[in-house]
């Protein structure tokens, strides 16, 4: 805990120097006189199918010119009701509706659902799941913050960096395939374990990513960082004080580009990540730009935590060794009458879990991510599952964060909070 | 069709039927509160308000409290030097069914203390009412919300109690109580039929209209359904 | 046609090429500065080489299609880069992800604001058919709601999938002919902002199926209070 801010070097709005040296200058505001003409607000609709809202977010903004003078968001136009459904399944059966809330990130929020389930029923996993489970978050951690990259870059009007972001995302992609059989929807855990163990030349095929990603990392850094176009969208736009963003409810990236080092892998570790060396970057004004660098910054840090995690992938089962919640192997299955007997009650009852609920918070890739799943006395299906949405509260702030900005400063700020309709409207 | 529709309804917003059977979650039960310093001291502070408490899953305490004085004990927690739960996590509730009280959950975290807490209210059938908790942390707005949209739960003096994520003028009820069928209350024909039978106007709410409202004129300025936008 | 020229391969792809004894022609030498060819096969040719989609992307499936749409599979290729996030200059609507009741209006709308010609195509199961949404605030298909030329299974379906799908859509427009296009292509002016199907249609196409047979009871094996709902509005 004695290290955790990381230091930017970067001044505010760089500018040439005569001498070729980077100097600070502050960008200064026009200064136009308000000519005396009645007018009045207008009412403008951004939405639901909008290139530019991340999905299908609905904004009823007011404007008086450019201004943004209210905006008025309106969500739900992808409310699948996952809740509902997963009421009528069985604990194993929940997992492939987790990877479909939160599609950019999809083995996050499987390994959140199966680790409050565990934590509910008191099953400890095995010392390989548990790493191999933060090998798979923080990869989808990388996933989901490149595809927020490139999405971000276009809305300020750079393409180049959305290229170069899904060149890199599509090798994850190859090595969710590899493990899972399939690109996004992964459906990888299993309580008490994982659908399978890692297939051989997997850590090969991560390792090589991890050489090159940070190459095309630093180029992407090139094209924004210093780039005055992004610097003139983003600084100062949306800003957001420490205390305020607590209270509003915003985590994750956004929280921390406040200056508040609340990072739920610090403060309520899980899977020993206290073990693990790493820092949380944190910003100081809270506006766009801080938090593009601090999503740069983590991007780094899940780096090098993949590399710590490959060093110590411990060997051994991945499953949990008890057959009342670990499916046997087909062999035992076909072979053994007590293996079959145990198959046959797993499918058809499921894994029975003790009275009581349960509260379990991750740091996702958009922010503390918690799962509250409450359950009846030998229950094989949830009474109720709740997903606790880090986007849906960071979206709430918009209204305060968009006001007196310009229209497209709105666009630039809905896209800086790094939203997913997907599990905002569930 | 639709006067039909709503005598038909009329039971729907009158929530679900109380069966005999009745069982409480807490069982009234007191676990030991050892081990969590805030328990310790809401159990000495508002002794009559707090109804129970259990820890779940090892480590997760839950308390119970009643649902008259939940902003007082909320803003307690959150304002004692001691406590200073400055986040609120998460706001839900979960219906039991069977006639059961339908109870609001709230997950607190103190940032400065690195502790969590879960408190819970229990809310009888004829009774969904409790007072909203905005003015502590303004991250409840829209969760209590979604509470209201999806499990009828009024919050007294919330400052925006609209629907979150059905449509506004959502007929069928509130979607996750038990008794409400996963495929709705309605045929897929009549539900297809609903949705498409809507004018552009009604997709805003009642502030919206006003405020596109040309004062010279009668009409709204917004689109008609078969024109452009 | 000279090896990676603008024209390359085009005089084979084209039928009835004249002859001519004119030099320097449009080909190079010899070749004739005139072509015959059938104003069907032209203006199909044109068409299909140059969809605009329409991309109405809402879940998964769109980042699907935004990996199609990049560097790796390029759907640049087929005539396709130019997406058109305007409906109006859109020849393509393809549908990716769930489709909420509350986006239906949307949807249609969207639909009816593309000018003729215009294909759909339906990408993903949830689009196609729901999928594993079979609950109370889903779309059970979009073909309830507007007209759809491919379905493109998967969840979500490979870029590929969707290629393969839009490949489908170029067969489709080299079928169609000028002379029965109205027959083809009008549309009832009444239909619009309504549903594509009747009611006996969208409950034909939205019964359950496979294994959600079993989600008609109510969750955690609760007695149904149905309240007394009129004949009609019951599922």
């Amino acid at each position: 805990m004695s290290k955790r801010t990381v230091e930017f070097n970067v001044g505010r709005n760089p500018e040439m120097g005569i001498d070729g040296s980077v100097v600070d200058s502050p960008i200064l505001p026009f200064d136009i006189p308000e000519p005396d003409l009645d007018t009045e607000n207008m009412l403008i609709n951004i939405g639901p199918q909008h290139p530019a809202t991340h999905g299908v977010l609905r904004l009823v903004c007011e404007l008086d010119g450019e201004t943004v003078k209210r905006v008025i968001p309106h969500i739900g136009y992808l409310h699948s009701s996952f809740e509902k459904l997963g009421e009528y399944r069985t604990w194993n059966q929940v997992v492939p509706l987790t990877d479909r809330m939160d599609y950019l990130a999809p083995l996050i929020y499987n390994c959140a659902y199966v680790m409050t389930v565990e934590k509910l029923m008191g099953i400890e996993v095995t010392e390989r799941c548990k790493v191999v489970r933060v090998i798979c978050m923080e990869m989808d951690r990388i996933f989901s913050h490149l595809l927020w990259l490139g999405t971000t870059a276009i809305d300020v009007g750079a393409f180049t960096p959305f290229l170069y972001a899904f060149q890199e995302r599509e090798r994850i992609y190859q090595l969710h395939e590899a493990f899972t059989g399939a690109r996004i929807t992964t459906s990888a855990t299993r309580v008490g374990g994982m659908m399978a163990d890692l297939p051989e030349g997997w850590t090969d095929g991560l390792q090589d990513f991890l050489d090159t990603f940070p190459d095309t990392l630093e180029e992407i850094d090139r094209l924004l960082t210093r780039n005055q176009i992004h610097i003139g969208r983003s600084q100062g736009i949306g800003a957001i004080s420490a205390e305020d963003a607590i209270n509003s409810g915003f985590t994750g990236a956004n929280l921390r580009a406040c200056g508040v080092d609340y990072d739920v892998r610090k403060d309520q570790p899980y899977y020993d990540y206290e073990t693990y060396d790493f820092e949380i970057p944190v910003g100081q004004h809270g506006d766009c730009y801080d938090r593009y660098l601090c999503r740069m910054e983590e991007m780094r840090q899940s780096v090098s935590l993949l590399r710590q995690a490959l060093e110590r992938l411990p060997g051994g089962p991945i499953d949990v060794e008890d057959p009342n919640i670990s499916l046997p192997s087909k062999t035992d299955c076909m072979s053994d009458m007590e293996s079959m007997i145990h198959h046959f009650k797993l499918i058809t009852d499921g894994i029975p879990a003790p009275e009581g609920d349960c509260y379990m918070p991750i740091e996702g890739s958009k922010g503390e991510l918690g799962m509250y799943i409450v359950a009846e006395e030998g229950g094989t299906k949830p009474v109720r599952w709740r997903i606790r949405p880090p986007s849906l509260v960071n979206l709430s702030v918009l209204p305060k964060l968009a006001e007196e900005h310009l229209v497209s400063d709105l666009i630039m700020i809905n896209a800086s909070l790094d939203i997913v309709l997907g599990e905002i409207d569930r | 069709m639709l006067d039909e529709t709503k005598t038909g309804l009329d039971t729907v917003e009158g929530g679900p039927q109380l069966s005999g059977k009745s069982t409480d979650s807490s069982g009234g039960k007191m676990d030991d509160p050892d081990g969590h310093p805030s328990v310790i001291a809401l159990l000495s502070q508002f002794g009559d308000a707090v109804s129970g408490h259990r820890v779940f899953a090892g480590t997760q305490h839950v308390v119970w409290i009643d649902s008259a004085c939940n902003l007082e004990i909320l803003r307690w927690l959150r304002e004692q030097q001691d406590h200073q739960y400055d986040m609120i996590s998460d706001i839900t509730a979960v219906d039991y069914g069977a006639g059961r009280p339908i109870e609001v959950v709230y997950q607190l975290f103190s940032t400065v203390y690195k502790r969590a807490l879960r408190v819970r209210c229990k809310l009888p059938l004829d009774g969904l009412e409790i007072d909203s908790i905005v003015e502590l942390w303004s991250a409840a707005n829209w969760l209590e919300r979604e509470v209201y949209d999806l499990f009828g739960v009024t919050f007294r003096k919330h400052p925006d109690l609209r629907r979150i994520l059905m449509p506004h003028d959502y007929e069928e009820g509130h979607p996750l109580r038990k008794d409400f069928p996963l495929r709705g209350r309605f045929s897929r024909a009549e539900q297809t039929r609903r949705a498409l039978d809507q004018s552009v106007e009604h997709s805003y709410i009642a502030e919206e209209m006003d405020l596109g409202r040309d004062p010279q004129q009668a009409t709204p300025i917004i689109g008609t359904k078969d024109g452009d936008e | 046609m000279e090896e990676g020229g603008a024209r390359m391969g085009l005089k084979d792809a084209l039928p009835g090429g004249g002859t001519s004894s004119v030099t320097g022609g449009m080909f190079g030498d010899g070749s004739p500065t005139f072509l015959t060819s059938k104003i069907d096969w032209i203006i199909n040719w044109s068409r299909r080489n140059s969809l605009w989609p329409m991309p109405f992307g809402t879940a998964c499936c769109a980042i699907e299609m935004m990996a199609s749409a990049a560097s790796n599979y390029d759907l640049a290729r087929f005539g396709m880069e130019r997406m058109s996030f305007s409906p109006r200059q859109a020849d393509v609507l393809i549908c990716a992800g769930r489709v909420p009741y509350k986006l239906a209006p949307v949807l249609r709308r969207i639909w009816d604001q593309m000018p003729q010609p215009k294909w759909c195509v339906s990408m993903g199961a949830c689009a196609s058919s729901g999928g594993v949404f079979d609950v109370y605030s889903m779309v059970q298909g979009i073909d309830t709601i507007i007209p759809v030329d491919v379905y493109v299974p998967g969840c979500p379906p490979r870029p590929e999938g969707l290629i393969y799908g839009l490949m489908m859509i170029q067969e489709k427009i080299r079928e169609e002919s000028l002379s029965r296009h109205f027959e083809h292509r009008a549309e009832d002016p009444s239909s619009v902002a309504r549903p594509h199907a009747n009611d006996a249609q969208v409950i034909g196409l939205t019964g359950p199926f496979g294994n959600s047979t079993q989600q008609e009871e109510l969750s955690n094996k609760e007695p149904g209070t149905r309240g007394e709902l009129p004949e009609e509005l019951l599922p």
